[in-house]
């Protein structure tokens, strides 16, 4: 068939040539469904050629079927029966396009997650609702249209926002990897918490030296730039054209164009006002005993350490996870600095996860720290001089008299991460951390494309792991940004000639994709919808909402749907 | 300079730096002890804190 | 699924690192492909080998609480979706005859002769990421696992929870599946016994009650009969038993009260003195997806610290709480049970300075993540050096470093660590080697 004929038969909706594959996955659809039975069914359905049911179509033998009856069927649609399109859709569909039928005539019908594996207790109705499933997908799979897949290109450049550890990480290693990096830090100086802080643990190195090193290694990449005393003021684009505005100190505005961005904007310790008497001088906090470690100026002799507080309450009901590690880090130092130093850290659970951590709280407690766990319901109470604490083990209130109090207060994010957030489009989570696009299996990923997360920024962590976070956030940018295009589905929003510029579903679109853009017409100026390509999703809020039929989705018209419903009804 | 990889183990961690090498473009070879990957991540009926289906 | 999916990945499963020479830049591999006795391109997945196979053993993916054949697949999604035949127990293998996978396979995928390959190749970098293995509880002989039936572990719950795994997501006391287990036997046994009687009664020309009143009353003798009054005895026996049987089972209900046991094997000078990281959150999850399968349960978790520190973990664990689960700061001292195989705990309650005794339906031992079981082997042949605790040592800057130039590690194989951190520090290994495929490595090590 030469080019023009076949795609006059790919737009072909009434003499349409479907084929329908029933799959047996092996005995997960076939162990309750007639398969066979399920394949004949779909021969005497209308515009079906062609049936075959196979043992595993995603398998070779399933996919050469799939091929090979395209070409001596002349099929212009292919409908497989088996597994959720999110498992194989998209071998499918290249197997589709290999076999020269353009890979959007090709639909789905789930009978396997949707019917056999959730309607074991009655085969009969399992067949009927099987029959339905491939009815329907027949019905819709006439109206398909073909479509290409949407392309653009992408420029090789990242900007990570915070220039503390995790942000110095993730420059670095993009760096090496060949991509040019802008690095925006708000402060005068790179480093961020690191600057504060004395000793990293469990090694007890000093702080000052890795930000020497990790600041001497980025200055030493040629693909890396710093913009000190500077922030982000603008973000648009989408993801391998991001538009990003920067203003510095003066006020000047420089506008970069990325393909990545990595935030890594950080976190801040809580300061306790109000709490167990702080006040800075005799009660202090833990970032603050750093810094009298740092200089040199501690003199404290009886030191009490409180642990959570302000944290796991609820205000802030998360645990800062690194509270407890710095607390006793700091504690063997002093221990270090004054071995008959009096150290008592009062705490609800005390945090020393994993191996380092553990032998570290064994040690202190070998080298005279004293522990004890405090009753949430009870919490201690600090009068002049002196910790007053309900011992459960004892059953009594015993009074620790000190010359420091040091309150463990957790990372709390910092006070304009929503406005951040805003520019980016990206969420916070309720304690205004940022929310990654999945918890346990994309943590470095937002579920905007193009956007990446390490550090503090998403939630409290070690030097170390906003270390590693650092490295995860660029490898994840550097998926996309090693790409020569990126690829999008074509299954997104189209404006019709219906659209009459209301501007209702501009508003809906949870991608911002949409936009109003003025033209004219016999001499009359008009508006109608815009949809930007690389930022529609599909989602279809602009086509439920339109009245008009202004916008459709593709893959997913009226006539389409129309056409599903009808053949659902049909044996009702 | 050879740049293909080779990723030991074939669990959560293995598959991940898999997957993130090869969209990168570079060639991983994984190696993996059992007969399926997935490793004790496969086991698990659910996980924390949302407690999604491991699979 | 991605994984078996992607073009740049090649997966070689069912295969052990021989050797590696090199340096980084320009390492060579060579890797040993174990046969599997099936041909991995060609077999399709069906199972229809695995329903034929005369061969049961017992189910490593369940950890033995299930069963499987001597041809098996280690759990039905796994990828490659290929089959492999256990060379221990088949008896093809082993020498005697069977054949039927082999006549079974429609795609005559079976291959007994299949060899080992070996397979070579040369890679700029490497990532270790071998994950770990669990803790042996029975060296804790104080809590009774291996002894005391109705005392788990944690993966083993797991496997009681899921709906694909060997109680399709019902939790029973273990004691109890034993005798569901035993009940088909002793319904094959009673149901032979009564087919020995029929062939009797027909011989005899009467039924086995009449037969016996009259042998009772010395009204038959000899010892055809007293074979048949042997009989009756045997069959009224195993009916009794079965009866007995199932009174009991028709009694079971699901395990109610759960105790959940942490740091076993862990922050233990006995044996690993480290913190196992996840397990506290592992027992909160599997506590309150046991809340879910029975809202009436009693749920009792024993610690003593709860190491919720991840991202939105102590929100996780206070719903838990609020859901019912009791938390008790205490080490379990010791396990016994009584004669129904009722677990019965011994410990202290530190908050109310009580040493107390708690019945329980099900204990469940959250044992220690430690390093792999063939870690040592491992690193020898990979060039790298393990730390005093046994996991893959590393520097702390730059990350994940190994003792070996663009010999990188992580997950697991480093220290305990959940799913996100694991999946984090994944990436951050991925990012690594590319920063040694695009040189920099070099440059940064020769400065």
């Amino acid at each position: 068939m030469s080019g023009d004929t076949e795609k006059t038969a790919e737009l072909n909706t009434k003499d349409a040539r479907i084929g329908v594959f029933v799959c047996h996955c092996g005995s997960n659809i076939a162990g309750l469904l007639d398969c066979a039975g399920l394949a004949e069914y779909a021969s005497g359905l209308p515009n079906v050629v062609f049936t075959k049911n196979n043992l595993y179509t995603c398998s070779e033998a399933g996919i050469a079927e799939i091929m090979n009856a395209i070409k001596e069927h002349g099929l212009t649609r292919v409908v497989v029966a088996s597994c959720s399109p999110r498992t194989h859709m998209p071998l499918f569909k290249s197997a589709c396009a290999e076999a020269g039928l353009n890979q959007y005539l090709f639909e789905m019908a789930n009978i396997r997650d949707q019917c056999s594996w959730v309607h074991a207790q009655d085969r009969d109705l399992a067949m009927v609702k099987a029959e339905d499933l491939i009815r329907m997908a027949v019905a819709k799979a006439r109206f398909l249209e073909p479509a290409e897949d949407i392309e653009s290109s992408l420029v090789r450049r990242a900007v990570v926002i915070g220039g503390g550890v995790a942000g110095l990480s993730a420059a670095g290693a993009l760096a090496d990897m060949g991509m040019e990096v802008i690095l925006v830090e708000r402060q005068a100086e790179l480093g961020g918490l690191l600057r504060r802080i004395n000793r990293i643990g469990p090694g007890g190195e000093k702080a000052s030296e890795l930000v020497g090193t990790l600041v001497a290694e980025f200055k030493s990449k040629p693909r890396a730039k710093a913009l000190l005393e500077s922030e982000v003021s603008a973000v648009s684009g989408v993801v391998g054209n991001y538009e990003v505005t920067i203003r510095d100190k003066s006020g000047e505005l420089q506008t970069e164009t990325v393909g990545c961005i990595v935030v890594a904007t950080g976190a801040l310790p809580f300061t306790p006002e109000g709490l167990y008497g702080y006040n800075g001088k005799n009660v202090i906090t833990q970032i603050e005993l750093e810094e009298k470690l740092r200089d040199g100026t501690l003199d404290a002799k009886r030191v009490v350490m409180i642990q959570c507080v302000g944290a796991r309450s609820p205000e802030r009901t998360y645990c800062s996870r690194i509270c407890c590690q710095t607390a006793i880090k700091n504690a063997l130092y002093i221990k270090e600095l004054n071995p008959e130093a009096y150290v008592h850290i009062l705490y609800r659970d005390i945090q020393m996860y994993g191996t380092d951590n553990e032998r570290t709280l064994w040690d202190s407690r070998g080298k005279g720290v004293h522990y004890d766990v405090y009753d949430v319901g009870r919490p201690p109470v600090v009068k002049d001089g002196v910790v007053e604490v309900y011992q459960p083990l004892l059953g009594e209130v015993e009074q620790i008299p000190f010359d420091l109090l040091v309150l463990s207060t957790p990372l709390v994010a910092p006070e304009d991460a929503q406005e951040v957030a805003n520019l980016m489009r990206i969420p916070v989570d309720q304690n205004r951390f940022y929310l990654e696009a999945h918890a346990k299996l994309r943590p470095l990923d937002f579920a905007t494309d193009g956007v990446f997360l390490c550090g503090t920024a998403r939630y409290p962590a070690t030097v170390g792991e906003a270390q590693a976070q650092g490295l995860g956030a660029a490898s994840r940018a550097a998926t996309v940004l090693f790409k020569d295009k990126l690829v999008a589905s074509a299954l997104i929003s189209q404006v019709t000639e219906r659209c009459d510029g209301c501007g209702a579903c501009v508003e809906l679109c949870p991608y911002h994709a949409l936009s109003l853009e003025e033209y004219e017409q016999d001499g009359q100026k008009l508006k109608r919808n815009k949809v930007d390509k690389m930022l529609c999703k599909g989602c279809g809020v602009c086509a439920a909402t339109c009245p008009k039929g202004g916008v459709v989705v593709c893959g997913f018209t009226r006539t389409q749907l129309q056409a599903q419903v009808d053949a659902a009804l049909e044996a009702a | 300079m050879n740049r293909d990889v080779l990723v030991i183990g074939g669990g959560i961690a293995g598959m991940q730096a898999s997957l993130d090498l090869g969209e990168m473009g570079f060639q991983v070879h994984l190696v993996e002890r059992l007969p399926s990957i997935g490793g004790k991540m496969s086991q698990l009926d659910k996980t924390f804190p949302t407690n999604d289906c491991a699979l | 699924m991605d994984v078996g999916r992607h073009p740049k990945i090649r997966l070689l499963a069912y295969s052990e690192i021989e050797k590696i020479d090199g340096e980084m830049g320009n390492f060579h591999i060579t890797v040993r492909k174990k046969a599997r006795y099936v041909d991995e391109k060609k077999c399709t997945g069906c199972g229809t080998c695995a329903e034929k196979c005369p061969t049961v053993t017992s189910d490593a993916y369940n950890l033995g609480l299930g069963k499987a054949k001597a041809i098996y697949k280690y759990f039905a999604q796994g990828i490659p979706s290929a089959y492999t035949i256990n060379a221990n127990v088949c008896r093809q293998l082993q020498g005697k005859k069977c054949g039927v996978c082999a006549k079974v396979c429609q795609a005559g995928a079976i291959d007994y002769k299949q060899q080992e390959q070996i397979i070579e190749f040369d890679v700029g970098a490497i990532i270790v990421a071998t994950g770990y293995d669990l803790f042996d509880a029975t060296k804790i002989p104080e809590y009774g696992y291996g002894r005391l039936p109705n005392v788990v572990t944690a993966l083993e719950f797991e496997r009681f929870l899921s709906a694909s795994g060997p109680t399709h997501g019902h939790v029973y006391r273990r004691s109890d599946l034993a005798l569901m287990d035993a009940l088909p036997e002793a319904e094959k046994s009673q149901q032979k016994a009564a087919k020995g009687l029929e062939q009797l009664e027909k011989k005899g020309g009467m039924s086995s009650a009449d037969f016996y009143a009259k042998y009772e009353a010395g009204e038959l003798q000899g010892e055809e009969y007293d074979k048949w009054a042997e009989q009756v005895k045997v069959s009224r026996a195993a009916t009794e038993k079965l009866e007995a049987m199932k009174a009991k089972v028709d009694q079971i209900e699901g395990a109610h009260r759960l105790a959940f046991i942490q740091c076993v094997g862990s922050r233990d000078i006995r044996f690993n003195k480290y913190c196992s990281g996840f397990c506290c959150m592992h027992a909160v999850k599997e506590a309150i997806i046991g809340l879910e399968h029975d809202r009436d349960a009693e749920v009792y978790i024993f610690g003593m610290d709860i190491r919720a520190v991840g991202k939105n973990f102590e929100e996780y664990r206070n719903r838990g709480a609020g859901s019912g689960i009791k938390f008790i700061r205490s080490r379990v001292a010791e396990i016994y049970e009584d004669k129904d195989h009722t677990p019965i705990l011994v410990y202290e309650d530190t908050k109310e300075r009580q040493v107390k005794q708690l019945p329980v339906d099900l204990v469940i031992l959250a044992t220690a993540c430690q390093p792999s079981e063939g870690i040592v082997k491992m690193a020898a042949t990979v060039g790298i050096e393990t730390n005093d605790f046994g996991f893959i040592k590393t520097a702390s800057y730059p990350p994940l470093s190994t003792s070996r130039p663009g010999v990188f590690v992580c997950g697991c194989a480093v220290s305990p660590m959940d799913i996100p951190e694991s999946v984090a520090q994944a990436s951050s290994a991925a990012a690594r080697a590319a920063q040694v495929l695009s040189g920099s490595e070099t440059e940064r090590l020769a400065s």
